[in-house]
């Protein structure tokens, strides 16, 4: 294994090396552009009025000489000498390529940063005694990606999410990328891990999902599956013709001492966790994906807490899922089995989550609308020790989205159910507007 | 004389419409999309799923050592429309946010390069290694390296961007 790190990194640092030396392109501003344009549109112009002034001037010349000498104006309509001057056309033809070949370069300055937003505000009322209804800030998250060279990128994404009393900020994900080719692309960082679809999709992006609230298996702080992943990921396409498959292999730390997050800081155990993921996604059905997943880890527990089975235990996770991303209809299915084994004891526990969502954008004047429905289950074992206290979860979500431009949309959700981490059945209503910027 | 009237009525019938038939075939011909690729890239023929993988960004490599980068005209023009549909299947919304999600999974570093005219597409891939755009197939330069879709060249009945 160390030595598989050690062939990661050489190729890494051995590219990102080369990227740095190659010579950098003369830089071009946003305003440089804007110009640019305005004059490659004004010679455009220009270039079909004297086309058009060219066009009329060889009509009447054709015409004059056929007037002077008619049975000569079939066959020599305009002499060389007649025609009108081409050489202002064709300097403006090079300079509008040469502008052309400037605007060109534009993109391909590196570091190239890029960054996107992404907001909601949020409403929230339910029918259970002891919680509170009213606004929240939701979460408000800034995404970075920049190419670094034409083959190694970086992406960032940092979270600002409103806790009683303070700001949580948050590294949700930080990533370098060295593209070997289509089918290795390896990186190192912190990612959403790759075992549910959802969390990779739309993790931290509201506006993204049609719906308001993530589906129970994959909420903020889920202790149900791993949410985070830090260590070193090789994902790509495999030659596989109409089928269009793909893969994420990835090697890490695995989860903390608190389960709910990932092992930033340093492996708690020494013992690497290790996923990988398999997918479908043909190209002539567009919507379509389908694909699994298998992650592995060892789970520890802080030494002051004290359970029946030790403090280690091996976990297994075994997902799939069935996705339609379209818009008329919608359709996700996931699901997942969550295996976990006592060291201390040989214990064996499984809990098993899901989710069914459906949606469809309405046609004509009312595709702005978009209905939707999703069915979240979640069954954890009640003596499950790494999962105590948990609350399984029947929950149905009814909701309308309204896009109201292509960046902002309003969504209204109606829940019914139990669960995490409610005990008892509820009603709940949410308001939300989401937006990119 | 009644029937060779008739007679005459019905070819001068059949005449007027296969001339609407073959001027509509010319019309649907000249209207076209043809893809281009610099010359250093190493394709000339492309089946329709490639086609999708390369300008939905799913392949972004046309070798190791080549990315492949990608044209698009602004919108609105009617080339972006006929693209749209055959290959992104996506309106105008949903391909704006197609590639801002693409973005946001950590898949593409930034969207398509846009290119505002015919010809400024043809100028942009006969300088970017690597460049694929299309464009009206009247308006492509001997320069340029023209793909055929599915084994079709632009002005085959066959060729499926129009």
């Amino acid at each position: 294994m160390r030595s598989f790190l050690f062939a990661f990194s050489v190729v890494l640092f051995t590219t990102g090396a080369w990227a740095q030396s190659e010579k950098a392109p003369q830089q071009v501003s946003s305003a440089d552009v804007q110009a640019l344009l305005a004059r490659i549109e004004k010679l455009e112009e220009r270039v079909t009025e004297l086309e058009a002034k060219q066009a009329t001037i060889r009509t009447s010349a054709a015409f004059t000489t056929a007037q002077s000498n008619p049975e000569s104006a079939p066959s020599a309509p305009v002499t060389q000498a007649q025609q009108p001057k081409p050489a202002p056309m064709t300097n403006m033809a090079e300079e509008m390529q040469g502008m052309h070949t400037v605007l060109a370069r534009a993109g391909e300055e590196y570091p190239n940063l890029k960054i996107r937003g992404f907001g909601d505000i949020d409403f929230g009322a339910n029918s259970a005694r002891g919680v509170n209804s009213g606004f929240q800030l939701g979460q408000f998250v800034l995404h970075f990606a920049s190419a670094l060279s034409p083959k190694v990128s970086y992406f960032a994404e940092v979270s600002l999410t409103a806790t009683p009393g303070v700001y949580n900020v948050d590294l949700e994900r930080t990533i370098i990328r060295y593209d070997w080719n289509d089918l290795a692309k390896i990186s190192f960082g912190r990612y959403h891990t790759p075992v549910n679809y959802w969390n990779t999709a739309f993790h931290h992006g509201a506006w993204l999902q049609t719906t308001i609230a993530r589906p129970d298996m994959i909420v903020v702080g889920s202790r149900f599956i791993p949410v985070h992943f830090i260590g070193a990921q090789s994902e790509g396409s495999i030659p596989s013709g109409p089928l269009g498959a793909g893969y994420n292999l990835g090697i890490g730390n695995g989860r903390s001492l608190n389960i709910a997050r990932a092992g930033d800081s340093g492996d708690v155990n020494n013992n690497r966790a290790w996923l990988g993921n398999f997918y479908l996604r043909p190209p002539a059905l567009r919507h379509f994906q389908i694909g699994g997943s298998v992650y592995r880890d060892e789970i520890t527990f802080p030494s002051t807490t004290l359970l029946t089975d030790g403090q280690n235990f091996r976990e297994w996770i075994a997902s799939g899922h069935l996705i339609w991303n379209g818009e008329t209809p919608e359709f996700y299915a996931e699901f997942a089995n969550v295996h976990h084994r006592s060291e201390l004891t040989g214990r064996t526990l499984d809990s098993q989550g899901g989710y069914v969502q459906i949606a469809y954008r309405l046609p004509f004047d009312a595709k702005k609308w978009k209905p939707y429905y999703r069915y979240d289950y979640l069954q954890v074992p009640a003596n499950e020790p790494t999962l105590p206290d948990f609350v399984n979860v029947r929950k149905s979500t009814l909701g309308m989205r309204y896009d109201i431009s292509d960046f902002a949309a309003f969504k209204a959700e109606y829940r019914n159910g139990r669960g995490n981490p409610l005990p008892q059945r509820s009603n709940a209503f949410a308001l939300q507007t989401a937006f990119t910027f | 004389m009644i029937r060779r009237t008739r007679t005459l009525q019905l070819l001068l019938l059949t005449i007027v419409l296969l001339g609407f038939m073959f001027s509509g075939n010319a019309q649907s011909r000249s209207n076209d999309v043809a893809v281009v690729v610099n010359p250093a890239a190493p394709v000339s023929d492309l089946t329709l799923s490639q086609a999708r993988r390369i300008f939905r960004g799913d392949q972004q490599y046309w070798n190791a050592d080549l990315p492949i980068v990608l044209l698009v005209r602004n919108p609105p023009s009617r080339e972006r429309d006929v693209i749209l549909k055959q290959l992104y299947s996506m309106t105008e919304a949903e391909f704006k946010q197609y590639w801002i999600a693409k973005i946001f999974r950590a898949e593409a570093t930034s969207g398509p390069k846009i290119v505002y005219s015919n010809s400024m597409a043809a100028d942009l891939v006969k300088v970017i290694p690597g460049a694929i755009a299309f464009m009206a197939a009247r308006d492509v330069d001997p320069g340029l390296k023209v793909v055929k879709i599915d084994g079709h060249l632009p002005g085959d009945p066959q060729y499926p961007l129009r």
